[in-house]
Parts: C-alpha cells; sequence; structure tokens
C-alpha cells in the first residue's frame, strides 16, 4: 500500500452562515498529483488555505507528512511550498531576489537560498532574466517565477493552485514538464485547475468538489468510465454532467 | 528573530526601490531644512521699515529720519496722517511713529520735543523692537543736542563766534560717531536659534510620524500583492513579520530624524555631541513608539487608502496636541487632552535637551511613556491581527 503524505478527515470551515466547505476527506499519497477541481465558490481555494496553516480549520483534521496541522504548524510548513492562484510576488524587486527572500523564509542559509533560487530558475527557463525587475516580466515569466517560489526550501508537498491562469501555451507546457518532473522526484502535488484537460493530463487522481463537499474521487480514467467509453469522454463531460451547466458566481 | 530582520532588510530595499517613497522619507526633511535655514539661518541682521508720519517738516526731525535711514536694515517710509491713521485702523500696520508739528522749534527754544509712537496691542515683534531702534537714535539726538547746548553755553562770552562753536562741536560728535568710545561688535556664531529651538523638535516628530503613515500600509500592501498569505505558509511566524515590519519603520523614521538633525548641528550648531546623542535617542525611543502605533492601525486597515486616512488623520491630532505647531499653554484643557499624544513627550524631550541644555537624565520619564507605548502597541496589534477576518 502507497504511503499517503496528506490526510484530511472530516473538514469543516463556515464563514458566518456559509458553509465553504463541509466534511471534504481525503488523502493523497507520496509522488502522487492530486487533483482538486470544482466550479467557482466550490470550496476549493479555502481547503487550500486549511492545508496550507493560513487558515483554521472549524473541526477536521489535517496531517502532512505525520505533521497536525493544527498541533505542530510551523513543522507543516517547513515540509509543504504553496503557489497561490495570484501571482504573489515583489514586483520592484529582481526574479533572484525574490527567490532569495522566500528561500531564507523557508529557512534556507544564504549560499543555499542563491544556489536553489539559480537551480529552479534554469528549471523555469528564467536563469538569463534572473537579475530582471519581476514588473517587466511578461505574465508567463511571472506564473513561472510563482512557481519557482513555492520549489524554494525543497518542500515534500506542493500546493498549486490554478498555476496555469492566463498565459500562452508555451509557457503552459514548460510548467507541465516541470510538474511532471517534480512528480517524478518524489514530490506529492494538490493541484487545482479549471482546464480539465490539465487535470485529465497531469492528474493521478482527481477530487470534483461542490458546495463545500467532494462529489467524487478517483482517476481520471475511472471518472470517464462512469459517463461513457473513456477514449471519447472527457473530463469537462463528466465535470458538467456532475456539477451541472447552471452559471456559478 | 533571523527571519524578521530579513523582513526588515526586505521592506528597506523596497522602499529604495520606491521612488515616491524614498523622496517623500529622505528628501523631504532636507527641503524642510533648507527652508528653515532659509527662513531663520540665512539672515543674522535684522531688517524692517519704520514708517514715519513728519507733521514738524523742521531741521531736527529731518535729521531724525536721516539717522535712522542710516541704521544698517532699516528702511524708512513717510506716510501722511491720514495715511498712517487709516492703514493702523485696518490693521495693516501694527507701528507708526509720528513726529509732531513744533518737534524742531521746541529742541532750538530749549523746550522739550515729544515723539509719538501709535500702534495697535504691543506693535508687534518687529515694531517693538523698531521703536526700541528709534529711542536710541532720539535718545543719542537727545544727547549730542545736551552736549551742544552745553559747550555753547560755557563757552559764551569768550568771543568765540557762535558758528565756529557749532562746527567744532558738530566735528567732535562725528567723529565720536565714526569711533564711540564703547563700541558694539556683533559676531555671529549661527543662525537664530530661537526659532530652531522652537520649531526643530516638532518638525522632528512631525517626520517620524509621517514614517508611520508608511507603516500603516505594511501589511495592506503585503495583502493586496499576494505576498502576505504566502509569507504565512512559510516557517517566518506572525511575531517575526510583525517585528520584521516594525524594524523596518523604526529605521525609516529614524534616518529621517537623523538627517534633520545632522543639518541642524552643522548648520546651526544647536547641539553638543552630548545632547546629540541626547537627542538621537529620544528620536529612536519616539520613532519605536510611532512605529508600533503604525502597526496597530496595519493590522486593522482593510484597504491602502483606508490605511493612509486613518494614519494621517492619527498624525495630525497627534501633531496638533503636540505643540508642534503652537505652543500648548500650561494648565489648558488642550494641555490634559495633549498627554494622549505621543508627540507630547517627544517634543518636551527634545526641547529639554535641545533649547534647555537638559540632558537624557532630566526626560527618563517621557522616554518610559513612549517605551511603554511602543510595547503595548505592538502586543495591541498582534492581538488584533489574530482577531480580525483574514488575518492569523
Amino acid at each position: 500500500m502507497a504511503e499517503e503524505f496528506l490526510m484530511v478527515k472530516d473538514l469543516h470551515k463556515s464563514f458566518n452562515e456559509f458553509k465553504a466547505v463541509n466534511g471534504v476527506s481525503f488523502s493523497i499519497e507520496k509522488g502522487e498529483i492530486f487533483g482538486l477541481l470544482g466550479p467557482n465558490g466550490a470550496g476549493k481555494t479555502t481547503t487550500i488555505r486549511m492545508l496550507s496553516t493560513v487558515l483554521e480549520a472549524d473541526s477536521g483534521d489535517i496531517t502532512v507528512g505525520g505533521y497536525s496541522v493544527k498541533r505542530e504548524a510551523e513543522a507543516v510548513r517547513s515540509i509543504i511550498g504553496v503557489c497561490p492562484q495570484d501571482i504573489a510576488l515583489y514586483e520592484d524587486l529582481s526574479a533572484i531576489d525574490n527567490m532569495v527572500f522566500f528561500g531564507r523564509m523557508a529557512g534556507l542559509n544564504g549560499k543555499d537560498a542563491r544556489e536553489q533560487a539559480m537551480t529552479n530558475l534554469k528549471l523555469m527557463g528564467l536563469v538569463e532574466r534572473a537579475k530582471g525587475k519581476v514588473a517587466k516580466f511578461s505574465g508567463g515569466m511571472k506564473r513561472r517565477i510563482n512557481l519557482a517560489i513555492a520549489l524554494m526550501g525543497n518542500p515534500l508537498l506542493l500546493f498549486l493552485d490554478e498555476p496555469t491562469v492566463g498565459i500562452d501555451p508555451q509557457s503552459r507546457n514548460h510548467i507541465y514538464e516541470n510538474i511532471l518532473g517534480l512528480q517524478k522526484k518524489g514530490m506529492s502535488i494538490l493541484y487545482t485547475t479549471h482546464y480539465m484537460e490539465e487535470a485529465d493530463r497531469l492528474c493521478n487522481r482527481v477530487a470534483i468538489m461542490d458546495g463545500g463537499q467532494i462529489i467524487t474521487l478517483d482517476t481520471p480514467y475511472n471518472l470517464k468510465s462512469q459517463i461513457g467509453s473513456p477514449e471519447e469522454v472527457t473530463l469537462e463531460d463528466v465535470f458538467l454532467k456532475l456539477t451541472g451547466r447552471s452559471l456559478r458566481d | 528573530m533571523k527571519r524578521a530582520l530579513f523582513i526588515t532588510l526586505n521592506e528597506i530595499r523596497l522602499y529604495l526601490q520606491d521612488k515616491g517613497d524614498l523622496a517623500f522619507g529622505l528628501l523631504l526633511p532636507v527641503v524642510t531644512f533648507a527652508l528653515m535655514y532659509g527662513a531663520f539661518g540665512g539672515h543674522t541682521l535684522f531688517e524692517a521699515t519704520a514708517r514715519i508720519v513728519n507733521e514738524d517738516r523742521g531741521a531736527y526731525s529731518t535729521q531724525l529720519i536721516e539717522q535712522l535711514d542710516a541704521v544698517e536694515g532699516i528702511d524708512i517710509e513717510i506716510l501722511t496722517a491720514a495715511d498712517a491713521d487709516a492703514r493702523l485702523e485696518r490693521s495693516d500696520l501694527l507701528l507708526v511713529l509720528y513726529i509732531p508739528a513744533g518737534f524742531s522749534d521746541e529742541l532750538v527754544s530749549g523746550g522739550k520735543a515729544e515723539l509719538i509712537f501709535k500702534q495697535r496691542g504691543n506693535g508687534g515683534q518687529e515694531g517693538q523692537i523698531l521703536a526700541s531702534i528709534i529711542r536710541g537714535v532720539a535718545g543719542e539726538m537727545n544727547q549730542e543736542f545736551q552736549v551742544h547746548n552745553q559747550v555753547k553755553s560755557n563757552l559764551g562770552g569768550t568771543g568765540i563766534p557762535e558758528d565756529r562753536i557749532d562746527i567744532s562741536v558738530q566735528k567732535y560728535l562725528e567723529e565720536e560717531r565714526q569711533q564711540p568710545v564703547v563700541g558694539v561688535v556683533e559676531e555671529v556664531v549661527g543662525g537664530s536659534p530661537d526659532f530652531i529651538n522652537l520649531y526643530l523638535p516638532g518638525i522632528v516628530t512631525m517626520y517620524v510620524l509621517f514614517a508611520l503613515t508608511i507603516n500603516a500600509r505594511a501589511i495592506v500592501e503585503e495583502r493586496k500583492r499576494g505576498t502576505l498569505e504566502r509569507l504565512l505558509t512559510t516557517r517566518l511566524s506572525v511575531g517575526e513579520l510583525f517585528f520584521g515590519k516594525f524594524m523596518a519603520s523604526v529605521t525609516r523614521g529614524f534616518v529621517q530624524t537623523l538627517i534633520l538633525l545632522c543639518l541642524s548641528y552643522a548648520v546651526f550648531q544647536l547641539f553638543t555631541p552630548l545632547s546629540f546623542l541626547a537627542a538621537l535617542v529620544i528620536c529612536l525611543i519616539f520613532a519605536a513608539a510611532a512605529s508600533a502605533l503604525g502597526m496597530i492601525i496595519a493590522s486593522i486597515a482593510r484597504s491602502e487608502d483606508g490605511a493612509v486616512w486613518i494614519a494621517v488623520v492619527f498624525t495630525m491630532i497627534m501633531v496638533m496636541l503636540g505643540g508642534t505647531f503652537f505652543q500648548v499653554s500650561e494648565g489648558s484643557i488642550l494641555e490634559t487632552i495633549g498627554k494622549f499624544s505621543i508627540s507630547t513627550y517627544a517634543n518636551d524631550a527634545l526641547r529639554t535637551v535641545v533649547a534647555e541644555g537638559g540632558s537624557l537624565g532630566d526626560t527618563v520619564w517621557k522616554l518610559v511613556v513612549l517605551a511603554g507605548i511602543c510595547v503595548v502597541g505592538l502586543g495591541i496589534s498582534r492581538l488584533i491581527f489574530k482577531v480580525i477576518p483574514g488575518g492569523k
């Protein structure tokens, strides 16, 4: 049996009367890419915020690498990396300065932070622009830096919240390759996206959330099999069948 | 704590990248100082215009006016009585010298001549100085006139022609004016310290409070660019984040005051080395207290505009109550309310050291109050951030 690196049990979170997350349970194995899909307002980002220690859950248990998020938050933070949905960079600083700064925040010393920053910039194809001001980068380059920062400190679990939004196919493809490369190195990844073909291509398993709950969880192949021939139907068909076609805010 | 230091360094680096903030923070103290120097330090000579109504038009009133005109820095403006009265009436002028008709004749006949000052209130600071100068010149004329009459009276009946006596006396008096027995030498050793003593503490504390405005945006800016959430998923604790931001603000505020104090030291020679160090210590503790209050605003504010407005209103209240722009009367209600302003303690401490020649020991309790505000402010800001939505 594969080793479970992240375990979530009966997670709840409400904002006033609104139940954003309502009894979510799942686990991610070591070296697995796990897709968390759902329409807007389904509770994906709230779930990620709780898993990454930013938000406190109302109830439920989360353990990451054997550490409890509630009781050992600092230990959890030392083994996770987060690539937020929005680009979160210091635009007035250079790429390398951003990376070194977050490396230091991740607990690296100056030398290691600099070395890792260069390695990750190389990985993202941005080593030539290391000293360039982020403000002058294109959207795709900023996305890649955003992801590269999440890798600082060599995390064991990576949260990627829609890392490919609004970028060109070349940058997106580059990011896919990197994510698959990280998986090969044994990194566990929780991935959210609105691009179903992306989830189909990258994720070992996928959970579809709606109304704060997980409504289905399986491999993309098995999910597609539930409504037809996996070669003919797409994950988007499954998604729309389960979450409906009505527009969400 | 190491990570708090990285936050501080990062904050300073970002500050140096932002040309607007940099100009506001570092160049403005220099500009303010230049203005102060222009206003209080550049001119050491008193300059004013004496308004005179000459209703006499005789020899001695003319001599008086000429002698006044010869005083360095004094200009003369001759007015009609009607014009002078009207301008005094509407407070356009605060002091006018009236030389009444018959002034010269009275002097010649050996009577008692009078000069009249008409003034509004006390005549204003400039008017008082002018009146004093006019009294001096009139007194000098009076003495010369008496000497002249005495010599004439003593030499009367000796056969020496009167015009020769007049010429000789005038010659000796002129020599005396050129080379007085008791000379007064003016030696300028710096700008006018009274004005600087009065205003420098207020200006220094005001700049520290301006730094508070920048600090108030500290958390909102991180939130806006998304880096706050990112930082909260690293090993950095919220306490370290707050302390790092606080230290950056203290550094900024202190550097601004350092510029002002150094220039004051170099140009106005306001300090001894010891009082300069004491002023630096006061500024450092005040910057810490102001930064801690800035952190409270930072933890409350939900938008950049909100943060800036709260900080500006807060700063203006502190500055007003602290007696930066005007002296707060002792025993007044304002003085009691002013005890709630951190500027009051900083201004008082700086005045003690800069203007009154006091030592750091004389300001201890004020510094203790400021240090206490700093510690309590930091604690409150951390508590607020724990309970507000989106906080941690």
